[in-house]
C-alpha cells in the first residue's frame, strides 16, 4: 500500500470506490486518469460484476467479455488505482473531503506478490465445487479464479470447500505451486484507508425464481434462468457456446423465453420493472438463432420495453429477420412432459382461448434486486435506501445519496443498463472531481515507465499472436493453421495462437515474450485497432518497445464475422490479413511524440439542462466554462416542463440552476447566438461565435438537446379540443383544470414507433401517467383513457403505472395496424378503439384528447454535426463513440454528448449524462499536458519543392509558408489524415505507420497470397 | 465527334493486351482502401451485425482516403489484383 501523507485537515485527493463492476470501473479509471488515487473494494476475489458473465450485449451484439476485458487490465494495471478484493467496508468516519475508512480483507491463501498466475493448483485440486459463476451449470475447483480473464489473476482457496482446510490434509495446491505462493495461515485483516470521497457501485442481485414454484425452476432440469442462458451462449461456458439444454444435453428447438420473473409483481416477487429484460431475452434469441439456425424461438411477454436507443429496430429485426416470435402473455405455469424433459406452457392467447404448447427449453427473464444485504451496507455508510431498498436519489440529484461527499451509480440507484450505469460510472466520477479539485493531483503517483530499446537499426523480429476471441474468430477461422502459416515468414520469429489475446494472462505473456525473445515488432491479429490498438500499445511500450511498433490485424470483424460457415475461405483471408499486417509490421519504425499545453476551459453547445449541469460541475472542478446558447434564455425544452413524474418541481429547479449559472464565477453565458467555427485539436481549441466573440478551450460538449414533434395526427390543429400533453401540462400546473365531469382520453405514441420516425421517445408514457395521475388525485371520478402499444415505465417508473391504474385510470391497448379513429362529434370528440381484452370495438367520448408527442433532435444538431463532422444514426441524434463503453464520447478526442441530442432520455437521465460530460471533460482539461498523436504527417523539407498543393488542401491548416518562403509544416495541428501526402508529388510529406513502403508492402502481400 | 471517339478507342484498344476469356469460376481478388474513420468502421459495422459479403476482398486502413496515392492503385492492378474499392 502506498503511503499516504497527512492533508493538514484539507481535502484528500483519493476516493474510494465500493463495487468493481463496469460502473465502479469507469468511475476508477476517469478518477484516477485525472490525478486521483482511487481504492477499489470489491467482494468477489476479481473485478468485473455481472457484465462479465454475459455473452453478448445488445443491441450490437458485441461480446461483452471483449469489451470489458480490456477495462478490467486497464484497472488492474493503473498505477494510481489500489484493487482490495475479498473486501468489505466495515466502518466510515469522517466527513466531505476527508473520510477514514476501514476495510476488512479476508484471506486470499494465495501471495499476489508470489503468484505468477500459472494456474497448476488450480489444475492440480482435487476438490469440485459448483462454479457460482457458470450459474450452476459445471464445476470449479476448491482453489479457483472465478473466470479465466480474472483480474488480479491470482487465484483464490475457497476455505469452506478445500480439502486440507476441512480434514486436515491435501495441500496438492502448495506441492504443484512453484512460485511457493500458497499460504494456508493467511487471515482475516483490517485495513484503514483516507479518502476524499465515497462512491458506491455494490451492482446487483438477482430474483431468485426458486420461489415462484409454479415455473418449475429447480424442479424441471430444463427450466433454466436468463443468466444461465447466457453461460450457455457464451464460448467460454459450460457447453462451449453450443445451444444444448441440462437434462439431456440434446440441442434444444423451441426454446421459450418467460418475461418479468421476480418484476413487475408485487405479490411474488419484486413490484419494479428491471428495464433490461425485454432487449436481453430480445438479444438471447437472436444470438441462440445465429448459433443454431434450427432454434425457433418465442418470447412470452406483457409489454415490450424497447425504450432505448435503436432498440425498437432491434425488436423489429429479431421479428422480421431472425423470425423470433413474440406472445403476450403471462405464463400461469410450467409442466414437465414426463419422460420426454419438454415443458408444457399453458396461455391464454389474445383472443382468450387456452392453449398448450411444448417447449423443450425454457428460460426464465430473472430480475434485478438489490443485494440481500443492503440495508446493512446502508448503514455501514449511513445513507438513506428509498421504499424499494435503492439507495434514495433525487429527480434533480439522481448520483448523490443522502450524505453529502458519497455517490451512487448503476443498479444500486435503481434498475439500468451497461450504457446508463457507465454514464452514471462517469458522472460520480466528474462529482467527486468537483467535491475535490483542489486536491488534484496531491496523491497520485505518476508512472515510470521502463527506458524505451532503441531498435532502429535492428533487423525486425517480428511476434504474430492470433486469437481465437473465445469462439468469436475460431469457430469460422482456423486460428491454428492461421499461425502456421506465418512460421517461416520474414522477419518472424514467433507465433502462437491466443483464447483471448487482451487477457491480463495473455498480456503478460507477450510482455514476456517481447523480453525473451528480443521481439522488435508485434502483430496481433484478432479485432478491430478501433478499440482494441492502445491495449496492446500499452502492453509493448510496458515491456520497453515505442508503442508504435505494434500493429493489429482486424480478422474478426472483417473476416470471422462476417463468413460465418464459409470457414476455408475465410481461414485464407485471415491468413492474408495477418500476412498483409506482418509485411507492414517489419516496416514499423519508433515514433516519437511531443506533447502540447491544454486550456482548462471547455465550450458547451447548448444551455439547457444539460449543458448548464455540465458547465457547473466543469466549473466547480475548477475550469473556465463558456455556454453558447442560441435562444435568448437558458433552459431549453425544460422551460415547458412543470413537474416530474414524482412531482418535483422543475421550474422552481431550473431557476436555481439558471442563477447558479450566472453567478458562477467560471461560466461565462453566451446567448442569443451561434457557433461561427471551431479550429483546432483537443487540448487548443479556438472557437468564434456569430456575435463576434471568440475564446480558447481545451474541450467541447454537445448538448444541442431536442425539440417535441409537433403532430399532425389526430385532428391536432383542427379542433381545440386535441392538444399535446405538455399542453395539458401547462394547464394543471396554472390550475386551469381539471373540471368535474371533465373525461380525458391520451393516445401513446403520436409520432413515434413508426415510420419515419421508428424509434421510442421514451418520455411519453411516464408524461401521459404523470397527468393522468394528478387529474385523478383532483377529480377521483375523472374518466381517464390511455390508449396506448406498450406501456414503458421502467425501472422504479413502474410505481407510478401501478399508482395510475390505482386511482382508475383506463389503459388500452392498440396496434399501429389498428390505430384509434377520432372524430369532432358536437363539442367533444368522439374516440373509437379496439380493445383486444375485450375483443371488441370500444368507443370513449372525450372533452379532450391529449396526444403523446415524441421528440426530436432539435434541428441545429445536423449542423453541429458537420461543423465538427460527428455521425448521426438515422433518426438524427448523433451518435456515440460506442454504444456501450464509451455513451458520452466521440470517436473525436475532446467532444463529449449529453442529453436530448444523444436520444430522448428523462430529465434525471439528462442529468446524469450530463455530469458524464463533465466527469469525461475533466479528465482531458485536469492534464496540463497532451501527448500529440504519433499518427501525423512528416514533412521532409530536403526534397520539397513548395509547389503549394498540401497548403492549398490541408483541412487543418497544418502546412504554412515560413520566411524563407517555403513550406513548413505545423506538427500539432496535424490531424494524420494524409491528404498532403496523396498530393504531393514530391513525395516530401510521409504519414507515421502509414508511409508509402509500408502501404505498398501490403498490397504486394494481397498479391503474392491471392493471385496465383 | 462521338464516332471519332470510337474510332480513337478501338484503335487504342488494338494496342492493348487482348481481353481474356473470363473461366466460368473465376473470382476477383480486391483491394478496399478504406478511411479509418468511417469505411473502415462501417467494414467493423459490417462484422458486428453479421451482415455477409464475398470473401475476396481485404481491406487496407488508410488514416483517410484523401491519403490514397496513385501509385497504390496502379501497384495493385500491376500486381495482378482484379479491383481496387475506394471508400472514405
Amino acid at each position: 500500500m502506498s503511503e499516504i501523507k497527512s492533508t493538514n485537515g484539507k481535502k484528500r485527493g483519493s476516493v474510494l470506490i465500493v463495487g468493481g463492476g463496469i460502473g465502479g470501473m469507469q468511475s476508477a479509471l476517469d478518477l484516477a486518469e485525472s490525478g486521483f488515487k482511487v481504492h477499489l473494494v470489491q467482494r468477489d476475489s476479481t473485478v468485473g460484476g455481472t457484465m462479465v458473465m454475459l455473452d453478448k450485449t445488445f443491441p450490437t451484439g458485441d461480446c461483452a467479455m471483449c469489451m470489458i476485458s480490456p477495462k478490467m487490465v486497464e484497472v488492474g494495471r493503473h498505477l494510481n488505482i489500489d484493487i482490495h478484493t475479498l473486501a468489505e467496508v466495515v466502518s466510515v468516519e469522517g466527513e466531505p473531503g476527508d473520510y477514514k475508512v476501514k476495510v476488512k480483507l479476508e484471506p486470499r491463501y494465495v501471495d499476489e506478490e508470489k503468484c505468477t498466475g500459472c494456474g497448476v493448483c488450480e489444475e492440480k485440486c482435487p476438490k469440485k465445487v459448483t462454479s457460482e459463476y457458470e450459474q450452476g451449470l459445471t464445476v470449479r475447483k476448491a482453489i479457483f479464479s472465478l473466470f479465466p480473464q480474472a483480474v488480479p489473476n491470482t487465484r483464490a482457496i475457497d476455505k469452506d470447500n478445500c480439502i486440507y482446510f476441512q480434514k486436515g490434509k491435501c495441500k496438492a495446491c502448495e506441492k504443484f505451486c512453484e512460485a511457493g505462493a500458497i499460504d494456508y495461515e493467511q487471515e482475516e485483516k483490517v485495513i484503514e484507508l483516507n479518502v476524499g470521497a465515497i462512491i458506491l457501485s455494490p451492482g446487483l442481485d438477482r430474483y431468485d425464481p426458486v420461489v415462484r414454484q409454479e415455473l418449475g425452476f429447480g424442479r424441471w432440469p430444463n427450466v433454466i434462468t436468463s443468466i444461465q442462458f447466457e453461460r450457455i451462449l457464451s464460448a467460454s461456458g459450460p457447453y462451449k457456446g453450443e445451444v444444448k439444454r441440462p437434462s439431456d444435453e440434446k440441442h434444444p428447438k423451441k426454446v421459450a423465453w418467460i418475461q418479468c420473473v421476480g418484476s413487475r409483481d408485487k405479490h411474488n416477487a419484486n413490484p419494479w420493472c428491471s428495464s433490461v429484460c425485454c432487449m436481453y431475452a430480445t438479444k438471447q434469441a437472436i444470438i441462440a438463432k445465429e448459433h443454431d439456425k434450427d432454434i425457433d424461438p418465442t418470447i412470452f411477454f406483457m409489454e415490450m420495453r424497447a425504450f432505448g436507443k435503436d432498440f425498437d429496430k432491434y425488436v423489429d429485426r429479431a421479428q422480421d429477420e431472425y423470425g423470433v416470435r413474440y406472445q403476450r402473455a403471462m405464463i400461469s405455469a410450467v409442466r414437465e412432459e414426463p419422460g420426454t424433459g419438454n415443458l408444457l406452457l399453458r396461455y391464454a392467447r389474445e383472443d382468450g382461448v387456452l392453449v398448450d404448447e411444448t417447449f423443450d427449453l425454457v428460460v426464465l427473464s430473472i430480475g434485478f434486486q438489490p443485494h440481500s444485504d443492503v440495508a446493512e451496507f446502508a448503514k455501514t455508510f449511513d445513507i438513506e435506501l428509498n421504499e424499494h431498498r435503492f439507495a434514495k436519489t433525487t429527480q434533480f440529484q439522481p448520483i448523490n445519496t443522502s450524505r453529502d461527499g458519497m455517490f451512487v451509480t448503476g443498479i444500486f440507484q435503481g434498475p439500468k443498463d451497461i450504457p446508463e450505469t457507465v454514464m452514471q460510472g462517469s458522472a460520480v466520477a466528474g462529482e467527486a472531481m468537483a467535491l475535490l479539485a483542489e486536491a488534484r493531483g496531491t496523491e497520485a503517483v505518476v508512472k515510470k515507465l521502463p527506458p524505451e530499446k532503441d531498435v532502429k537499426d535492428e533487423e525486425a523480429k517480428t511476434g504474430v499472436f492470433v486469437c481465437h476471441c473465445g469462439i468469436n474468430i475460431s469457430q469460422t477461422v482456423d486460428v491454428k493453421k492461421v499461425v502456421d502459416s506465418v512460421k517461416g515468414d520474414p522477419g518472424v520469429v514467433h507465433a502462437e495462437d491466443m483464447i483471448y489475446a487482451c487477457a491480463q494472462d495473455s498480456q503478460e505473456k507477450i510482455k514476456k515474450l517481447v523480453k525473451e525473445k528480443g521481439l522488435n515488432r508485434v502483430v496481433v491479429a484478432s479485432c478491430t485497432p478501433r478499440t482494441h490498438e492502445p491495449l496492446f500499445q500499452d502492453t509493448i511500450r510496458d515491456a520497453g518497445l515505442n508503442k508504435y511498433l505494434f500493429e493489429l490485424a482486424d480478422i474478426r470483424e472483417q473476416c470471422s464475422w462476417c463468413h460465418m460457415g464459409q470457414n476455408e475461405e475465410a481461414t485464407e483471408k485471415a491468413t492474408g490479413i495477418v500476412k498483409m499486417n506482418l509485411a507492414k509490421a517489419n516496416l514499423l519504425e519508433p515514433i516519437y511524440t511531443d506533447s502540447v499545453d491544454v486550456t482548462p476551459g471547455a465550450m458547451i453547445i447548448g444551455g439547457g439542462v444539460a449543458g448548464m449541469t455540465t458547465a457547473l460541475s466543469l466549473g466547480d472542478q475548477g475550469f473556465d466554462v463558456h455556454i453558447v446558447e442560441k435562444e435568448e434564455e437558458p433552459g431549453g425544452v425544460v422551460r415547458n416542463l412543470y413537474h416530474t413524474l414524482d412531482e418535483s418541481d422543475v421550474q422552481a429547479f431550473l431557476k436555481v440552476k439558471i442563477d447558479e449559472v450566472h453567478a458562477h464565477p467560471r461560466i461565462t453565458l453566451h446567448t442569443g447566438t451561434e457557433v461561427k467555427s471551431t479550429d483546432g485539436f483537443v487540448g487548443n481549441f479556438k472557437t468564434t461565435l456569430k456575435d463576434g466573440t471568440s475564446f480558447e478551450h481545451g474541450a467541447i460538449i454537445i448538448a444541442t438537446g431536442g425539440e417535441e414533434y409537433e403532430p399532425t395526427e389526430y385532428l391536432y390543429g383542427e379542433s381545440d379540443r386535441v392538444i399535446t400533453q405538455r399542453t395539458l401540462e401547462k394547464r394543471l400546473a396554472e390550475g386551469d383544470g381539471p373540471k368535474g365531469g371533465e373525461r380525458y382520453v391520451m393516445i401513446q405514441c403520436v409520432g413515434s414507433r413508426e415510420e419515419p420516425n421508428n424509434y421510442c421517445s421514451r418520455i411519453c408514457c411516464q408524461d401521459a401517467i404523470k397527468n393522468a395521475i394528478a387529474i385523478k388525485k383532483k377529480i377521483p371520478g375523472a374518466q381517464v383513457v390511455v390508449l396506448y402499444r406498450d406501456i414503458r415505465t421502467y425501472g422504479l417508473r413502474e410505481d407510478y403505472y401501478t399508482m395510475a391504474r390505482d386511482l382508475g385510470v383506463m389503459f388500452v391497448r392498440f396496434v399501429p395496424e389498428r390505430k384509434p379513429e377520432v372524430e369532432v362529434v358536437g363539442d367533444h370528440i368522439q374516440v373509437k378503439a379496439f380493445d383486444y381484452m375485450l375483443d371488441s370495438e370500444v368507443m370513449f367520448e372525450a372533452d379532450w384528447l391529449v396526444l403523446s408527442t415524441g421528440l426530436r433532435p432539435h434541428p441545429t444538431t445536423e449542423q453541429i454535426g458537420k461543423l465538427y463532422k460527428l455521425t448521426r444514426n438515422p433518426d438524427g441524434y448523433l451518435m456515440e463513440a460506442h454504444v456501450k463503453l464509451r455513451p458520452v464520447d466521440f470517436p473525436s478526442e475532446g467532444i463529449f454528448l449529453c442529453g436530448l441530442a444523444h436520444a430522448p432520455k428523462n430529465l434525471d437521465e439528462t442529468i446524469s449524462q450530463a455530469l458524464a460530460a463533465a466527469g469525461r471533460a475533466g479528465v482531458v482539461l485536469s492534464h496540463t499536458k497532451l501527448v500529440v498523436s504519433g499518427i501525423i504527417a512528416k514533412h521532409d523539407r530536403d526534397i520539397c519543392m513548395s509547389c503549394l498543393s498540401c497548403f492549398r488542401l490541408c483541412p487543418f491548416d497544418s502546412p504554412y509558408i515560413d520566411e524563407e518562403g517555403k513550406v513548413r509544416h505545423n506538427e500539432v495541428k496535424c490531424m494524420g489524415c494524409g491528404i498532403c501526402a496523396g498530393i504531393c508529388p514530391a513525395k516530401a510529406f510521409q504519414v507515421n505507420n502509414f508511409r508509402d513502403d509500408q502501404i505498398l508492402s501490403m498490397i504486394d502481400t494481397i498479391a503474392d497470397t491471392t493471385c496465383h | 465527334m462521338a464516332e471519332a471517339a470510337i474510332a480513337l478507342e478501338q484503335e487504342e484498344h488494338s494496342t492493348v493486351e487482348k481481353q481474356q476469356e473470363i473461366p466460368p469460376d473465376w473470382k476477383p481478388n480486391i483491394i478496399a482502401f478504406a478511411c479509418h474513420y468511417c469505411a473502415f468502421a462501417a467494414a467493423d459495422l459490417a462484422g458486428v451485425m453479421r451482415l455477409s459479403y464475398p470473401t475476396n476482398v481485404k481491406v487496407i486502413r488508410l488514416p483517410c482516403t484523401g491519403k490514397l496515392d496513385h501509385i497504390y492503385v496502379l501497384r495493385a492492378f500491376e500486381k495482378g489484383l482484379d479491383g481496387v474499392f475506394v471508400a472514405g
